[in-house]
């Protein structure tokens, strides 16, 4: 099939756009895509003439959507795919870094997450390093002035401190354990949660 | 858009999953014949950068796998094959569309007869 040369830099700049924002995708999987879609266009194109013309193209592209709205789809399609079969944490923050890098969203997500397993982690890290620090493991608070005080959880590397106390005690084992499980899967619900949402408000035609 | 016009495109989208699921149900289709099907069975197709992003999600999911074969059209095309699991999929959403449709009929009858 001859694609003229105005049609074919349509579709070039077009598939460019689109590879520039699937870029955090696995190279093979973009790759697969683009190729499709390269197919797709020429054969729509070709459909009502037989012959590949700039309109044609046009009229193709229009229908598929602008390049950002489709990389935005793969990538929210892909996470869901993804987090369906494993919710592994890792694998959500992985997912979140690409869709941070295509919209202001998907950075305050991943910006809450990060901070969710961050502290969940240390929940959990606390009650198991417990036994090996037992005097200096745990949630320790520490006084500052009349006003203020410091909370902190202390996986218990180094000396005791001086000017603090510990809280909680033995008590940090099951704690930590529930309540860092508790957040690690709340976190893993909530990013999931706002992947959808943000899925549905794109596929929403605008106007 | 008005809220009835984004409601009916939730339900199309909605719906979508299934329907690819279905007009694969007898062969393996590429994404183009994927889309002409739809456009003549059924009006479900909004956008139709909406499907290639949903296909590469049921692949994802094991529901549907792909291959690329060699045309007489000068390029290649990808087509699509539902899967023993895609299979298992449809059956069961379909149990349930047809549970859900018979029960919104039910509900919906007097509203249609236009009866106070």
């Amino acid at each position: 099939m001859t694609i003229p040369g105005d049609a074919q830099k349509r579709i070039d700049a077009y598939l460019a756009r689109l590879r520039q924002m699937l870029r955090g995708m696995n190279r093979e999987d973009a790759r697969d895509i683009l190729e499709e879609l390269s197919s797709h266009i020429t054969e729509k194109a070709a459909a009502t003439g037989g012959q590949v013309t700039a309109s044609g193209v046009d009229d193709a592209l229009a229908r598929l959507g602008s390049p950002e709205d489709l990389a935005s789809q793969y990538l929210t399609d892909a996470l869901l795919a993804r987090a369906e079969v494993s919710r592994s944490p890792l694998r959500i923050i992985e997912s979140l870094f690409r869709w941070a890098s295509l919209s202001f969203a998907g950075f305050i997500v991943l910006l809450g997450s990060i901070a969710g397993y961050f502290i969940g982690g240390a929940l959990i890290l606390s009650a198991a390093l417990k036994p090996f620090h037992p005097q200096t493991a745990g949630l320790w608070i520490f006084p500052e002035g009349a006003v203020n005080t410091t909370i902190s959880l202390r996986l218990g590397f180094g000396n005791p401190p001086a000017d603090g106390r510990e809280l909680l005690g033995w008590f940090i084992v099951p704690a930590g354990l529930v309540l860092g499980c508790g957040l690690v899967t709340l976190t893993t619900r909530s990013a999931l949660w706002c992947i959808q949402l943000y899925r549905k408000s794109r596929i929403l035609p605008r106007g | 858009m008005d809220t009835a016009a984004k409601w009916e495109v939730q339900l199309r989208k909605g719906c979508l999953e299934l329907a690819i699921l279905a007009v694969l149900w007898e062969g393996k289709l590429y994404g183009l014949e994927i889309l002409r099907r739809l456009e003549s069975d059924s009006d479900l197709i909004m956008s139709e950068g909406t499907v290639y992003p949903l296909l590469s999600r049921l692949k994802a999911l094991g529901l549907v796998r792909s291959e690329w074969v060699e045309s007489d059209a000068g390029h290649p095309r990808k087509y699509y094959t539902i899967t023993a699991v895609g299979k298992q999929r449809a059956r069961e959403m379909t149990g349930v569309w047809k549970r859900f449709a018979s029960s919104m009929s039910l509900l919906l009858a007097p509203v249609a007869k236009g009866n106070k």
